[in-house]
């Protein structure tokens, strides 16, 4: 059976090239544009990997991210992250969040950094979800 | 009524990291969220003769933009703040009211244009046109020297003038919510000459007298709150008054109320709250009124 894969990103050029490159291998794609969405299209379509951009209005990647590492029902869903931000900002982020809300928050399975290239991260997706 | 979370509207030009950076201290406050808005006025894409839509023109400027709300982004996050971001091609107060409306911030904060007499009236029109448009309060940048240096504590020293309006009940709790930040706040009254009928000396210092006692009120209430609160009344035109007493106190800001009868009026003869805005060299925290007056 086809895996379901979440696209959350704002970006509707981000979305599409995505969408296209997991329709071009065979997973389903499902698409949110902001992080409350995001959440929305989580709870109800359990994909088997969500690809999260950090920069979003409503609802960034960060809160997210803590909050489905969070959440003992969605903690197991793999996450890419897909982002612009760099990675050494994003595990400040992190740390600064551990020390401020409490509680340590696992790191992300891989974090790309815009822009990538289809086979970059086609060969993500693979590596954890196969 | 704290600030969790403020909007913060950028042409970059007018508006940058340095003003940003003098809002951060909002995070003793109660701050945790910003939301970068900038907006590519239409006319800068729209059809030109023999040139059509400018696809590319829009697509660069959206890059440059994301590249800089990229790099604020991380600053804002590394400190473990939220951080959102919306660039879009449209005309700027409905697209501030657009996002407003999605987010929900605390506060908007708008730089004013330092670049000459036209566009200081363009941009206090804009100002005025969302002040009548929404409740959410508004805080306008200014660039107080002409090296643009900002005041590194903007809360530190606000001056408060109040008019006693409905609006300025809601202007106090706005204020209380400040109370981390706020190092001594001054609050004014300015008694119009006008009000001053008699030319007796008696009659002017009872009119004195009552609204000092007002002013001390108040200053007992914000000091109940946890700000430290001074009393000041002035005589003669409000809007020279407000100006003179933020000078004599060095105020690092001018926080007014504005209430929907001065924002219909401004329109035909101009508020003390518009013109302030026009002409002050202090960063000025505007509070709309309820829209139901």
């Amino acid at each position: 059976m086809n895996k379901k894969v979440l696209v959350v990103d704002d970006d509707q050029d981000v979305r599409s090239f995505v969408v296209t490159v997991l329709e071009e291998n065979q997973y389903i794609p499902l698409v949110a544009q902001d992080g409350i969405e995001g959440f929305e299209v989580i709870e109800k379509e359990r994909p088997d990997l969500v690809i999260l951009d950090v920069l979003m209005p409503r609802g960034s990647g960060i809160r997210l991210y803590r909050k489905l590492k969070t959440d003992e029902n969605l903690n197991q869903i793999p996450i890419i992250m897909f982002t612009g931000i760099a990675l050494r900002s994003f595990l400040k982020s992190q740390k600064a969040l551990d020390e401020f809300k409490g509680g340590e928050i696992p790191m992300p399975d891989i974090y790309l950094e815009k822009p990538v290239e289809p086979e970059e991260l086609v060969a993500a997706i693979k590596k954890k979800i196969g | 009524m704290e600030i969790k979370k403020l909007l913060f509207v950028t042409k970059f030009e007018g508006l940058c990291y340095d003003a940003l950076n003098t809002l951060l201290m909002l995070r003793h406050a109660a701050l945790e969220h910003v939301i970068f808005l900038n907006v590519i006025e239409r006319d800068k894409i729209a059809m030109q003769r023999g040139s059509g839509y400018l696809k590319e023109k829009e697509v660069k400027l959206k890059e440059t933009a994301n590249i800089r709300f990229i790099d604020w982004a991380e600053n804002l996050f590394e400190m473990g703040l939220e951080v959102g971001a919306y660039m879009e091609v449209s005309r700027l107060i409905p697209e501030i009211l657009k996002v407003v409306k999605k987010e929900s911030p605390d506060l908007i904060v708008i730089g004013r244009s330092h670049k000459g007499r036209l566009k200081q009236l363009y941009a206090g029109s804009d100002v005025t046109e969302l002040m009548r448009r929404t409740e959410v309060p508004i805080l306008v940048f200014k660039h107080m020297m002409e090296d643009n240096i900002l005041p590194e504590k903007l809360f530190d020293r606000p001056l408060f003038a109040t008019n006693w309006s409905e609006t300025d009940k809601k202007t106090v709790e706005f204020i209380k919510g400040l109370k981390n930040v706020i190092g001594e706040i001054h609050i004014m009254h300015v008694v119009k000459e006008s009000a001053l009928k008699s030319p007796n000396a008696h009659e002017v210092q009872k009119i004195s007298k009552t609204e000092r006692k007002r002013l001390e009120d108040l200053c007992d209430e914000l000091e109940e709150a946890g700000i430290n609160a001074r009393p000041h009344v002035y005589v003669g035109d409000p809007q020279k008054q407000i100006e003179r007493a933020a000078k004599e106190y060095q105020a690092s800001m001018i926080i007014l109320g504005s209430s929907d009868k001065a924002a219909i009026l401004e329109r035909w003869v101009g508020s003390i709250s518009k013109n302030i805005v026009d002409n002050s060299v202090f960063p000025c925290l505007l509070i709309p009124g309820k829209k139901d007056i």
